[in-house]
Formats: structure tokens, C-alpha cells, sequence
């Protein structure tokens, strides 16, 4: 116990903690500018300066660290001459633009100079001048306003890992600028301009739109991009979102967002939103009334039950859409409609990770807490770049990394090139079989714990290949095999982070099997990426053909029961259709479908068979916030509201349960009138006669929490602060112990012309995802086009430079992109996004089931790269 | 009086330096244990050449007490004060008892890694220490096994970028670092955690000079010369306006006097002592009457100024105390790192008056205002340098203020200005 007195009051600090903390915790205020709780300790601005007992100078309360027997004040005349000082001496060169900054009103400077300031400043001289730059699109920097406290620059170089702005230039003349100039080239997380206290660095998105305090409120929500379901603050004003801004220290993000997070809310208030419902009318879409449009939903839906059963109708439910609305979709499906032909996004990988490692380690094997993987001795992404896809996750590796943890990727992984500390660089789709290479080689140097004697039993049949089979196939050699895993040797706990397409193999449960024993052996937690941030929600509200709400198998007659008894209807115990076969089936025993929140016309590959197939059913239905490729081939439309504007709960990639509040209100006048999409469904439900007694969203969360035993006794209230975390009130279910049984299959080695053909990577870029980034035009700004992704060396193999325009075209089709020329970009690889609409890369895949899972494989076949000439 | 930092003739070549007793000390210091050699120096008393005057030995000790390894050693030859001259002095003409210094502090520190860091502006100097740095490595006194004594040591130079605040030990290991040259926060102190978060010892150019003596004659012989608690000789740069200005090896605690007049010949043209400054640009002027100051550590803190690099900076009756304020103000915010709020602002302010005072745009105010804009900088810096151009201005202040009030009232009395020009008529 470290004792100290604060302005007389008697503190008692459990650790070591900052004079600045101690106060701070004990209610005692002391001003800062360049002090961060996020950023390291800095003592830069002289504003926390206090007066401690034995010590002649005055003390940096922010650097100092509390000890024993101190007597420390915070306000005396001195420690306030000091601060007036340091004031008068940020004025000599920040000009006095309040009027015309942005920050007024939150600036801290402005705050403490009302607190401490002079009435009048004694500086005569000129202020040191420097142009506002607007180089950037979305990023603005005045650094005449800059007070030099560096904590972009921290930010960046220290949490953020990406190392983009630099202080140039001493003294006076100092100020921050990126490295690339006047526009950055940086992953836009806009954390630089969140930690200014000053109006330095702004975002140029809401730029002289509004002063601060015009704001009619603030909602603190969940973010509605990723899995990761970062904590983001949502102002407010005229029914419209006017700027994402953080909440430091709070949520699973401890106040970082990323470039999606801060920069693309625009969607929501895009004019393209869909308004009305549409229904078709002589082969054209037609708005229409509510009324007639659910009348008509659910007459067709019920013809096309009795006449064809219920296994002719199927579902896709949303991966951004809410537990809740996800909950509803099922029971609708199932209940209403009689079908367990449900699926969603969760198919294309997730849930095959997912429930292998559950199979193995029991239920919740993948729940766990995203800060703990700075603290866990070793880091493992596989087959992913936790950076892109969920970019705060990537942050915490990055952190790992800088505390000096042991990073190791095994594939590409782009954004952590500068923080792994070992690489396993498999070629792309071979991560499984370097993982082989991995486990064997750990095998040698590591003993098995000894806890799970049937796992221990299986590894120790796993058929491994030798390591120059490994090399031959991924390109990893057996000394970067050997020096990972003797890295790895006296690691006592780790992370794995692994990415979809892992599952989404030939070999997925090979490759799963070796992930988790190599996860058993590390004694690791494991964190499977989650590209919707709510598509862990997908697979505990049973929105999969297989399982009910809680995730338990519908065949399970007492689990059955439960819901059948509540829902008033008999359920199909056999499990339906799952994504892929459900178009594969369209137009033969599937004759209807029902999409909520999805785009697979667009979004899924063998994109001319899934356009197709939604062309020969009887019946389509969707509901979307936009007119998706999807929408645009329905019968009704259904326009719902976008996650700002709806109450409900996303469970992220940690299975944590955070509820999103609403923001705004979308039918104040009833001019618009829209629905969440719960209540489009519960309408449609209703009129099929089910019980669908909901009036708020909570209604509906306390019905699962009724029937679910995973969900039992759950509630809104208990989701306050930061959700809640699985097992949430219940037991896990069952503790694992199924050990599949599974030879390790021997990949045969390529031939020289397949090692070097070029590879068509499905890309996963940082500032887009799915179809809703597109509506936002921040993030267009940054990336406004579908680009061609490849390294220098893969560009002289295909004779191409960058800038050019190629097409690509596969068996499955064509299309022309700009290329982007990427250093460290695996060679021979050509990475292509689906984000945009006339260039969306799944458009250039085909897919091949994975027999166990049904999860699409992505094929590409007669890949074939043209220069487009003329179109440079 | 014993010389052994400058030689009387140069000597660059390494037999040269060994017939002369060259690395004798580091054969003693490898015949001892690393724990014997700090001991030694730490008995020694001898205090760092660099400015501060920090026990050596005590330095060594906290580094030697760290567990951590791999230990590096980092010669500190980013010579940046004004005034000082004396590494330029001692890596010209005797480069090899730096190195052998250097070797002597390897060996008591167990480090195999050496750094210099060389102010950007001694090329010439870089050319001379690396070529006896390849003959010292030929000879086996660097590289592996050195001496036969199973010890190793690399010693690389590493050029600054023109930086002063590189030469403050952290800002100088961030540097090293590859990173922006700023000082970093103390604790954690360098001796525990400084290039690469490793423990580090940082000496001066002429405080590793000093080593191959102490071995060699050992610390009881070594503390005969000097003053009681600051022994050794030092190196004194003296320039301005006197007859001889140079490089001088002197005991410590010889007095400014001495310096001045014996040594340095005297003022130039027989004109009559103005100010000196004692020890580089950072120290407060000393007036005529106070140049009986012994010249150590302890004595001329307690004259009411520093030792610092001892860099003697003489000023005869012609010198206006303005204007080498100005200048000196000049330079503190040209150097001014930007880290910390007082000094980033506070020393352009002061220049900015004092360009006021020499160009007769002085105002009534302006003293005070120099003074209170000094002491809202002093002791609010994060490191000495704010804090030094503050004791400047203060100590221009004290001895001058009459200067400066002329200054306000009737222009610059030395023609800065044109020689008292009349003042305009105030407008009506």
C-alpha cells in the first residue's frame, strides 16, 4: 500500500500508479494537454505541474510515480503561476481563431485559458505561420494550432503500429506532418485527430457544420462493420450522424476505431436509402404500401408452403442485422413458413471453425477476450491479416508485438509485416500445411501437457509430412519451421488468430485439427476472425439449417421441444439446406426465398449461379437498407432501418453480448415511415398466425432468454458498460472431448508452372467491407475504386506497371481493374477486392463444397490477365 | 604539471601512441577484474567532462549493477556547446586514448559494443578516429580477444545530424536509435535502460580520456592533481577576446584569472576585461571581479555560475552584453528541441525581445519582462536547456542590467545600430 497526501487528503494506491492517476481516481483534477491515458508517458507541456514536499521543482504530476509519504498540492500560487506560464507561452503561437475552429467549444486549450489564462497576452511579436493543409480528403491540418504534445505521433507510432506522421523541424518550427506529404497514406484510423486536444488535426467530414454544442445528443453504440464490436460515440444533430468519435478507455476497443469505424457512417444518411417497400408489378419493382407489400409476402410465402412444403422456401438471414431480428428470421422460417432451410454468412467459414474447435476443446473454445492477447507470450495469425479484416483486433497483436511478445503469421498478413517477429510465408491457401510443418517440428521440442490424453492420442497419429514435402508445397522452408517453433518453445500461453479460410478448404479439417493442436500444445486461446459484427449472433440465434436458438442441434428432440412447445407448432427435425445448396436447389425443390439483410447475388462466389437461381424462383422477398443486386431481382422489397437507427444486440467474435442504441429516430413526421426489420418480419409473422407478441426489441431478447439454455435468465440490463460475456449466466454446455477422427491428409506437391501461376486472392481491404462502404463516401474518398493489388515483382512477371488497366477473367467471368503495385505483396498473388459494384471479385470465383461442412471453397479456373490497352 | 590528454606533437599513429605509455592502461585494466576497474575509477574520484560533473565511477557502478545484458558503452562527441572545442582538440590529436578509454570502460562494464556519437560538423575527425580505430583493431586492441584477454569490443561512429540537443544523453541515444533526437523521461535513467532499453553508460570524449591515466598511474597518483573534489586535469577552450585563445590542459581549480592571463595571454590589444563566461554558452556570465573563481566543478557553482564543458568565452570592454545575449538566445532557439512547452516557446520570446533591445525597439517593460519570461522558463524545463538559456538571460541581467535600460533608452551604446542614432520623434 502506497500512501501519499494530495491537497490534504490522505490517499491510499493499492500499485504503482501516477501522482496525475492518484488524483485523478480520487476525484482531485489536474489539467493536461499532452498526457493520454492510451499513450505513454510524455512531460511535454508543463501543464500538470505540481508542488511535492522535499522536492525543490515543481513535478510533472503525469511522469512522477507516487511513493510513500508524499505530500503533494495541486493548486498552490506556484504550481498556478506555472500554469498560467505554460499557457502564456502555448498563446505566443497559437492563434487566436476561436471563432473560426471547429474545436471551440472542446478544445482544452480554449478550456484552460478560460481556467488559468491571462486576460491579455505580453507577446507582440508575429505568431509563427503555417498553411492549412487540405491535401487530404478526409483529414485537415491547421499547425499553427498545433501545441506540440505529440500525441498523434504517439498514437500512431505506438498504439496504432503504422508509423504514417512524424514531427518535422526543432523547436518553434516544429509540426506534424505524414510522411508522404500533404495526403496521407496510412490506414486512416483517425485516431490522430481523436487524441488532439487542439483543433490542429480535424476531420474534414463535418467540417464547419456544426459547433460542438449544437449537438442534440450523444449515443454511445456498438460499431456496425466488424466482429470485433468496438464501443463508438455517435453525435447527433438533426436526425443525422455528424461524427463517430471514441470513448477512450471504454469497450472492447478501450476508445480505438478504425478507418470503417470513424470514417463510414455516411451510409445511413445516404440518399439511396430505400424508402418505401417495392413490389413487382409487371416485372418492374413499384413502391407500394406496407399493407399490401406484407399482405403479399406472406400470401406467397404460405401458397408456395402449401403447395410445395416448407422445404421449398429458404432463408438468409443478416449478418449486420440484430440478434434479435436474427432470432425472429429463424422462427419465422421455421415456425411460420416450416422450413430449417436457414443460413447466412457464418457458412463461409466461421461456423466450421467454429464447431470443430468446439468439438475438441467444448463449448466457448473461441470466447475469448481480445485484450488479452498483448498479454499472452506468443501471437499466431494464420491464414489472415487481423489488421484489415478486424483492425482493432489487429492493434492488440501489434501491441503484443511492441511488448516484446513473440508474433509469428503464417501467410499473408500485410499489415503486420513490420510487427511479426517470425513468418511462416505459405503460399495463399497452404497456411494448413505449414501449420503440418509447424506441428511437427514443435513436436520435437515441446511436450505434450498432458490434459486432454484423447487429443494427445490423435496428435500423435496425426500422418505429419516431412518437411521438404512442406517446402516443396508452401515455399516455407524447414529452417523458418524450426526457428518458429523453437521461438515458440518456452511460450506458456498464446493467441491464435485464424481466418476463414482455414475452414474454407479442401482440407479444412485437417487444417483445423492441426490449428487446434498446435493452439493444445501452446496452451493458446483462439479467436477466429468474424467479418460481420454480428455474424457470431447468426450461429447462437440458430439461423443455421442445423440448429435452433443456443446453438443446439435441431435433430435433439428435448431441444426441440422446448421451442415447439413455446412456438405453438410442430418443428422439421431434419436440418435444411445450407447456403450454397440452397441456390443450387433454386427453382427445384427451393421455390421461394427469403433474404434479410444479404446481398448474395453479389456477395457470394459463383456469382452467375447465384444470380441465376435467384432468377428462377417463384418467390423472392428481400428487405436491405439499399437496392443490392439482390433487392433489385425481388418480387418485395422490403426497405429496413440501418444499425443507428434500431435498438438490439450484435455478439462479437469474443461471443460478448453489446447492445446498440438507437440514434436516430427515423419517423419523426411519419413522412418515411420505416420498420426494423424485426417489425417487418413480426408483421409478416402475425399474419401467418404466429405469436409474435413483441412491442420492443427487449421483447424479443427476453423470449430467447426464456427458451435458450445458452441465453437463459439474459436481459438488456445486463448488457450495460460492456455486455456481456459468454457463458453469460448459464454453464457451458459441454466440455469437448469429441476428437474427430481424422488422418491428416498428405497434400501433393505442385508442379513448377501451378507454383508459379499467378494466384487470384480474394482481398480484404481496410477501408471497405461488403456492400455498405460503398454508400459511405468518406471511404470512397480514400479508396474509390476497385483496385488490382500486387507486388512489383508479380507486376514485371505479368508485364504490367502500375496504374494499368488489366482485365481479369476466369471461367466464371471478367472484369477490368486499375492496378495498385503493394511491396511485400506475395508473389505472384493478384489481390482484388468485392467492394464495388462493376468490380466485385467474387464475380471472378467459383466455389467448390467443402462435403462435411458445405462451406464454399473458392475456385477460380482459366485465369487469364490482359493489359487493357488503351485504357491507361 | 602533468599533461596526459594533449599531447605536445600530435599523435595519430598507434606506435607513436604506445611509446608514449598508449595502452598500457588498458593492459592494466584487463589484468584486473571488471569489478576492480570501477572500483578504481569510482575511487579515483573522477567526474564527467561532459557538463554536469557526475561521479564516473558511481555512473559505472549502477550500469555494472544491472542485470541486463548485452551492456553498450556510447562516447558522447556530439560536441554542440558554443565555446567548446576541447574533443575536436583531443580526437585531432590524440584519438587513441579515447579508444583505449573507451576499452578500459568495456571491460569494467562487461559491454562488447561500443558507440561514438560524433557531432555532424567533425568530419575531418570521423576520418582520423576511424583510421585508428582500423590500426587499434589491427593491433588487437579492439575486435576479439582483445589483449589476449578473452574480452571483446566493436566501437562504431555514428555521425549526429547537427543537432545541440543530441548531445543531452537521452536525446543522444534516441538519435542513436534512429529516432527523433529528444530527451526521453528519467527515470528509467540510461544506466538501466538506455540504447535499445539496455543499460548504457554515456561518457564524454575527454572523460574516457582520462582512464588510460587512472589505470596507468592509478587513482591514488591521479588525485594529487587537480582540486580536492574535482581531480584530474581538464581541458579548457578558451576563445573571444583574448591574445591566445585555444585548447589548454589544466588542473582543476586553477583559477579564471590564471587561465585568462598566464595562459591565455591576456585580453587582445591590452583592452580591459568586460565579462567571461566560464564553461560554454549554457553557464551565466561572470563579471571582471569574479575571476578568481577556481576553475572546478564545485567552485564555480558556488560563484554563482557553471563549469560546465569549460568552454571560457572571454569579452573585453567593447562587447555589447546585449548582443551576445541575442546571439546566445539565437542559438538556444534554434536548438530547442520543441519537447517541452517553456523552452519550445519561451527562448524564441526571449530572443525575440532582446532583438527588440539591439534594434532600438526597446520598451519600457521589457527587463522585467525578460525577467519574468527567464524565470517562468527556469525549472519548468524538462531538460537543462530551457533551464540554461533562462540562467543566460538572468545572469546577463544580473551583472548588466544598466546595459540593457541604456539600451531601452538610447539605443545600443556599441553602434549596433548605427553609432546612437537619434530617435525618432514620437509620433503625436
Amino acid at each position: 500500500m502506497i500512501n501519499i497526501s494530495i491537497n490534504g487528503k490522505k490517499i491510499g494506491l493499492e500499485g504503482p500508479a501516477t501522482v496525475l492517476e492518484a488524483a485523478r481516481r480520487h476525484g482531485i483534477d489536474i489539467p493536461t494537454l499532452c498526457n493520454h491515458p492510451a499513450l505513454e508517458l510524455w512531460g511535454g507541456c508543463r501543464m500538470c505541474v505540481v508542488e511535492i514536499e522535499k522536492m525543490p521543482r515543481l513535478q510533472t504530476s503525469c511522469t512522477v510515480m507516487a511513493a510513500d509519504g508524499m505530500t503533494v498540492y495541486t493548486e498552490t500560487p506556484r504550481v498556478v503561476a506555472a500554469r498560467k506560464s505554460v499557457l502564456e507561452f502555448l498563446l505566443i503561437n497559437h492563434p487566436l481563431q476561436c471563432p473560426t475552429c471547429d474545436k471551440a467549444g472542446v478544445c482544452k486549450l480554449q478550456d484552460l485559458t478560460v481556467k488559468y489564462g491571462a486576460v491579455a497576452g505580453r507577446f507582440e511579436e508575429g505568431k509563427r505561420t503555417f498553411p492549412e493543409s487540405v491535401d487530404d480528403p478526409l483529414i485537415v491540418r491547421n499547425m499553427e494550432r498545433c501545441i506540440m504534445c505529440t500525441r498523434c505521433v504517439r498514437m500512431c507510432d505506438n498504439v496504432q503500429g503504422a508509423f504514417a506522421i512524424g514531427v518535422v523541424n526543432k523547436g518553434t518550427r516544429s509540426h506534424v506532418e505524414p510522411f508522404s506529404g500533404g495526403r496521407y497514406n496510412c490506414e486512416y484510423c483517425g485516431n490522430c485527430l481523436n487524441v488532439c486536444p487542439v483543433g490542429a488535426i480535424m476531420s474534414r467530414l463535418h467540417r464547419y457544420t456544426y459547433r460542438p454544442w449544437q449537438m442534440d445528443k450523444t449515443v454511445k453504440t456498438i460499431c456496425s462493420f466488424c466482429g470485433v464490436g468496438c464501443t463508438q460515440l455517435l453525435e447527433v444533430r438533426s436526425g443525422a450522424i455528424q461524427k463517430v468519435s471514441p470513448v477512450f478507455g471504454e469497450g472492447v476497443n478501450k476508445g480505438l476505431l478504425c478507418g470503417r469505424g470513424i470514417f463510414g457512417y455516411g451510409y445511413v444518411g445516404s440518399p439511396e436509402r430505400l424508402k418505401t417497400p417495392l413490389i413487382r408489378k409487371n416485372g418492374v419493382l413499384e413502391p407500394a404500401e406496407w399493407d399490401e407489400a406484407l399482405a403479399l409476402a406472406e400470401r406467397k410465402m404460405l401458397e408456395i408452403k402449401n403447395l410445395h412444403g416448407g422445404r421449398a422456401i429458404a432463408g438468409v438471414a443478416g449478418g449486420r442485422c440484430t440478434n434479435e431480428e436474427n432470432y425472429v428470421f429463424q422462427k419465422l422460417l421455421r415456425a411460420g413458413f416450416g422450413s430449417n432451410n436457414i443460413d447466412s454468412v457464418a457458412r463461409l467459414g466461421l461456423m466450421h471453425a467454429q464447431n470443430l474447435l468446439e468439438d475438441i476443446f467444448g463449448q466457448g473454445a473461441a470466447a475469448n477476450l481480445i485484450s488479452g492477447i498483448p498479454r499472452s507470450d506468443a501471437v499466431i495469425t494464420v491464414a489472415c491479416d487481423p489488421t484489415q479484416t478486424n483492425p482493432v483486433m489487429g492493434l492488440q497483436v501489434r501491441a503484443a508485438a511492441r511488448a516484446g511478445k513473440k508474433v509469428l503469421t503464417v501467410g499473408h498478413a500485410h499489415g503486420l509485416r513490420r510487427h511479426r517477429t517470425h513468418s511462416l510465408p505459405a503460399h495463399i491457401g497452404t497456411e494448413g500445411m505449414a501449420l503440418a510443418g509447424l506441428l511437427s517440428e514443435l513436436l520435437k521440442i515441446k511436450k505434450l501437457p498432458g490434459e486432454n490424453p484423447e487429443f494427445e492420442a490423435a496428435i500423435k497419429n496425426f500422418e505429419l509430412p516431412r518437411l521438404e514435402e512442406v517446402e516443396t508445397y508452401t515455399g516455407v522452408s524447414a529452417a523458418m519451421l524450426s526457428g518458429a517453433a523453437s521461438a515458440l518453445k518456452d511460450v506458456s500461453s498464446s493467441s491464435i488468430i485464424a481466418g476463414r479460410e482455414l475452414a474454407a478448404h479442401r482440407d479444412a479439417r485437417r487444417n483445423l485439427m492441426l490449428l487446434a493442436a498446435i493452439g493444445y500444445i501452446l496452451n493458446s486461446r483462439f479467436f477466429l476472425i468474424s467479418e460481420h459484427p454480428n455474424e457470431q449472433g447468426l450461429i447462437d440465434m440458430g439461423c443455421a439449417p442445423d440448429t435452433l436458438p443456443g446453438a443446439r442441434p435441431i435433430a435433439l428432440q428435448t431441444f426441440r421441444e422446448r421451442y415447439e412447445e413455446a412456438w405453438g407448432v410442430k418443428l422439421d427435425p431434419e436440418p435444411g439446406l445450407s447456403l450454397m445448396e440452397m441456390f443450387e436447389q433454386a427453382g427445384d425443390t427451393v421455390r421461394a426465398m427469403y433474404i434479410m439483410g444479404e446481398n448474395p447475388a453479389f456477395n457470394l462466389p459463383g456469382r452467375k449461379m447465384v444470380k441465376s437461381a435467384l432468377g428462377k424462383l417463384d418467390f423472392l422477398v428481400v428487405q436491405d437498407i439499399f437496392m443490392s443486386e439482390t433487392a433489385a431481382m425481388a418480387d418485395v422489397v422490403f426497405p429496413s432501418l440501418a444499425w443507428s437507427e434500431k435498438e438490439g444486440t450484435y455478439t462479437n467474435l469474443e461471443k460478448r453480448i453489446q447492445k446498440l442504441e438507437k440514434a436516430i429516430e427515423k419517423n419523426p413526421e411519419k413522412k418515411v415511415f420505416l420498420m426494423e426489420d424485426w417489425q417487418i418480419l413480426m408483421e409478416i409473422g402475425k399474419r401467418a398466425g404466429l405469436n409474435m407478441p413483441y412491442t420492443a426489441s427487449s421483447d424479443i431478447i427476453d423470449e430467447l432468454a426464456r427458451l435458450s439454455p445458452l441465453h437463459a435468465g439474459l436481459g438488456y440490463g445486463d448488457l450495460a458498460e460492456t455486455g456481456m460475456m459468454w457463458p453469460y449466466k448459464g454453464k457451458p454446455l459441454r466440455m469437448g472431448g469429441r476428437i474427430p477422427a481424422l488422418p491428416v491428409s498428405r497434400a501433393e506437391a505442385p508442379s513448377k508452372e501451378q507454383a508459379l501461376a499467378p494466384v487470384l486472392v480474394l482481398d480484404k481491404p481496410l477501408f471497405h467491407s461488403g456492400t455498405l462502404s460503398r454508400h459511405a463516401g468518406p471511404l470512397l474518398d480514400i479508396m474509390a475504386e476497385a483496385e488490382a493489388k500486387l507486388s512489383p515483382e508479380t507486376g514485371s512477371v505479368l508485364e504490367v506497371t502500375d496504374g494499368a488497366m488489366i482485365s481479369i477473367s476466369t471461367a466464371e467471368g471478367e472484369m477490368a481493374l486499375k492496378v495498385k503495385f503493394e511491396k511485400g505483396l506475395p508473389v505472384g498473388a493478384i489481390f482484388a477486392g468485392n467492394n464495388f459494384g462493376e468490380a466485385g471479385a467474387l464475380g471472378l470465383f467459383g466455389y467448390e463444397l467443402e462435403p462435411e461442412s458445405k462451406t464454399p471453397i473458392l475456385r477460380f479456373a482459366n485465369l487469364e490477365i490482359k493489359l487493357e490497352t488503351g485504357k491507361l | 604539471m602533468t599533461r596526459y590528454l594533449i599531447p605536445d606533437a600530435c599523435i595519430r599513429d598507434i606506435g607513436e601512441y604506445e611509446k608514449t605509455g598508449g595502452y598500457q592502461g588498458l593492459e592494466k585494466a584487463l589484468s584486473m577484474e571488471p569489478g576492480q576497474v570501477v572500483e578504481e575509477v569510482k575511487k579515483s574520484g573522477l567526474r564527467g567532462r561532459g557538463g554536469a560533473g557526475f561521479p564516473t565511477g558511481m555512473k559505472w557502478m549502477f550500469a555494472a549493477g544491472d542485470p541486463k545484458f548485452p551492456k553498450y558503452i556510447v562516447c558522447n562527441a556530439d560536441e554542440g556547446e558554443p565555446g567548446t572545442f576541447k574533443d575536436k582538440a583531443l580526437l585531432k590529436n590524440n584519438p587513441h586514448i579515447l579508444i583505449e578509454g573507451m576499452a578500459i570502460a568495456a571491460h569494467a562494464l562487461k559491454a562488447e559494443t561500443g558507440y561514438v556519437y560524433l557531432r555532424a560538423e567533425y568530419p575531418k575527425e570521423k576520418e582520423i578516429l576511424e583510421a585508428a580505430l582500423a590500426q587499434a583493431h589491427e593491433k588487437g586492441f579492439l575486435g576479439e580477444n582483445i589483449m589476449g584477454s578473452g574480452a571483446r569490443l566493436d566501437i562504431q561512429v555514428h555521425r549526429g545530424a547537427g543537432a545541440y540537443i543530441c548531445g543531452e544523453e537521452t536525446a543522444l541515444i534516441d538519435s542513436l536509435e534512429g529516432k527523433r533526437g529528444q530527451p526521453r523521461l528519467k527515470p528509467p535513467f540510461p544506466v538501466n535502460a538506455g540504447l535499445w532499453g539496455k543499460p548504457t553508460v554515456v561518457n564524454n570524449v575527454e572523460t574516457f580520456a582520462n582512464l588510460p591515466f587512472i589505470m596507468r598511474a592509478g587513482a591514488q597518483e591521479y588525485m594529487k592533481i587537480g582540486a580536492p573534489d574535482c581531480p584530474g586535469n581538464k581541458l579548457f577552450s578558451v576563445s573571444g577576446h583574448v591574445e591566445k585563445p585555444g585548447v589548454y590542459e589544466l588542473p582543476m581549480g586553477i583559477t579564471l584569472k590564471d587561465i585568462i592571463y598566464d595562459h591565455a595571454g591576456g585580453i587582445k590589444n591590452g583592452k580591459a576585461l568586460k565579462a567571461v563566461i566560464p564553461g560554454g554558452v549554457s553557464a551565466p556570465v561572470l563579471p571582471p571581479d569574479k575571476i578568481d573563481c577556481p576553475m572546478d566543478f564545485v567552485s564555480v557553482q558556488k560563484w554563482g555560475s557553471m563549469l560546465g564543458s569549460g568552454g571560457v568565452i572571454v569579452f573585453d570592454e567593447d562587447t555589447c552584453m546585449v548582443q551576445v545575449a541575442h546571439r546566445a538566445l539565437q542559438f538556444f532557439e534554434h536548438e530547442s528541441c520543441g519537447k517541452c512547452t517553456p523552452c519550445r516557446e519561451g527562448t524564441g520570446w526571449l530572443r525575440a525581445i532582446l532583438e527588440r533591445l539591439e534594434t532600438r525597439q526597446g520598451r519600457e517593460g521589457d527587463i522585467r519582462l525578460l525577467e519574468d519570461v527567464s524565470r517562468n522558463i527556469a525549472g519548468n524545463t524538462f531538460c537543462p536547456l530551457g533551464d540554461g538559456a533562462a540562467m543566460v538571460v538572468l545572469g546577463f541581467l544580473k551583472h548588466f542590467k544598466e546595459e540593457f535600460s541604456e539600451h531601452i533608452e538610447n539605443g545600443c551604446p556599441y553602434g549596433r545600430t548605427g553609432k546612437r542614432p537619434d530617435r525618432p520623434a514620437p509620433v503625436q
